[in-house]
């Protein structure tokens, strides 16, 4: 068994697992069930919501250690499922070292819907959010335009190759004067209802819930990490939304 | 009732949409999304009973965390892909945006109202799901040893 191609393996499905927004616990599970199958008994691994160390003793009594960075994470779905199925067949046995590498490279570049398609997400979260924080048929029509200038606003930052926290302050911007002029145009639709149902989609309501889950589950680090994260991308939107709401208010109620 | 029936089937699509956003594998999604309304539908039930909001969330979390487990044996699918859309309709990103709005707007009192309410929520949701998951394990565990003895 090749040791270096093994840990590569090992590392690698955390990474991808990680990066897609799993929680620590879960790689460190897969992790260690892949290093136990393959027979390393005095493996060692630590996961960090910003990176992953791993460490092993190689059968010629040779310690073997590789870390890795994680700088980015959002939520992938798709790719914990396909490396959860990955490492449940390399424990099942029905897969060797290298078909491990190999399909973990098609994994972490798995994609499923077109960006079409996540922009029409966008627009029916934003729409379909509305009646739940008490919105009627026209806040609904409201919502989904403003979830099309969401989109669009989406489009732009990937465009640009916006960092994180711009994105999503320039969408809530986006969002919030939007909201507010269709406010101003049509009475009968609510913007405050509009700003929060088109926001859905880039507030951090998992990630806080995943931070406190993190920390019942004993992974202090991770859930102080995450709350953080969750703090400041709350923070952008708002800042996103404050900004827009001035911007809009500046401009004299254009609409008005 | 017609505003529940309403409102679950809003979360049902809602849910749906945010698959293609948060890239829920395509065969699983049209169970995923009927997680989030079964969870909308508990929600609304217990909130209508026990106007708490908190107690609505707990109790929305625990149901669909429990079938989430049970979604995942049968379909061999993490736990993770039903379990983030079925809680996404009742998680508080609302409340934390609002929190961190009214902070940088220096509303003290509405920011800390807003700040109980997503570490309310927030902890309730967590707790729901640590619970399940610790339980799930609990009975996997005895499933194994079972399976040793014999």
């Amino acid at each position: 068994m090749d040791e270096r191609k093994l840990l590569r393996a090992v590392v690698t499905a955390g990474e991808i697992m990680l990066v897609s927004g799993a929680e620590v616990h879960r790689v460190e599970d897969t992790m260690n069930y892949m290093l136990a199958h393959a027979g390393c008994e005095t493996a060692e691994t630590v996961v960090y919501t910003t990176g992953i160390l791993v460490s092993l003793i190689t059968a010629s009594h040779e310690p073997l250690t590789f870390v890795k960075r994680i700088s980015e994470r959002s939520t992938n779905i798709n790719r914990i499922y396909l490396v959860n199925d990955i490492s449940r067949r390399f424990c099942a046995g029905t897969l060797t070292v290298d078909e491990v590498l190999a399909e973990l490279e098609k994994a972490s570049r798995a994609v499923q819907y077109s960006r079409l398609a996540k922009s029409a997400g966008i627009v029916g979260v934003a729409a379909f959010f509305s009646p739940i924080f008490g919105g009627g048929v026209p806040d609904f029509a409201g919502a989904a335009l403003v979830g099309v200038f969401l989109a669009l606003a989406n489009r732009i930052s990937i465009r640009f190759k916006l960092n994180d926290f711009c994105a999503n302050a320039f969408g809530a911007l986006v969002a919030a004067f939007s909201a507010s002029a269709l406010g101003d145009l049509f009475p009968m639709m609510q913007s405050d209802v509009m700003i929060i149902s088109s926001i859905m989609t880039l507030v951090p309501g998992v990630t806080f819930t995943t931070a406190i889950r993190d920390t019942l589950n004993g992974d202090y680090m991770a859930g102080a990490a995450r709350m953080t994260e969750a703090v400041v991308v709350a923070l952008a939107v708002a800042a996103g939304v404050g900004s827009g709401l001035f911007l809009y208010q500046m401009m004299g109620g254009a609409m008005r | 009732m017609t505003d529940t029936v309403i409102q679950v089937a809003c979360a049902f699509f809602a849910v749906l949409m945010f698959a293609a956003v948060l890239e829920v594998p395509r065969k699983q999604k049209p169970l995923a999304a009927l997680c989030g309304a079964i969870a909308w539908w508990s929600y609304l039930m217990i909130y209508n009973f026990s106007h708490s909001s908190l107690r609505a969330a707990f109790v929305s979390t625990l149901v669909v965390a429990v079938i989430s487990h049970r979604l995942a044996r049968i379909r061999k699918a993490p736990v993770t892909v039903f379990l983030i859309p079925g809680i996404l309709p009742a998680v508080p990103g609302a409340a934390i945006y609002r929190c961190v709005y009214y902070l940088i707007r220096n509303n003290s009192y509405a920011t800390t109202y807003y700040l109980t309410q997503t570490l309310q929520i927030a902890g309730a949701m967590a707790m729901a799901i640590f619970i399940t998951d610790s339980f799930s394990r609990l009975f996997q565990l005895r499933h194994e040893n079972r399976g040793k003895r014999l």
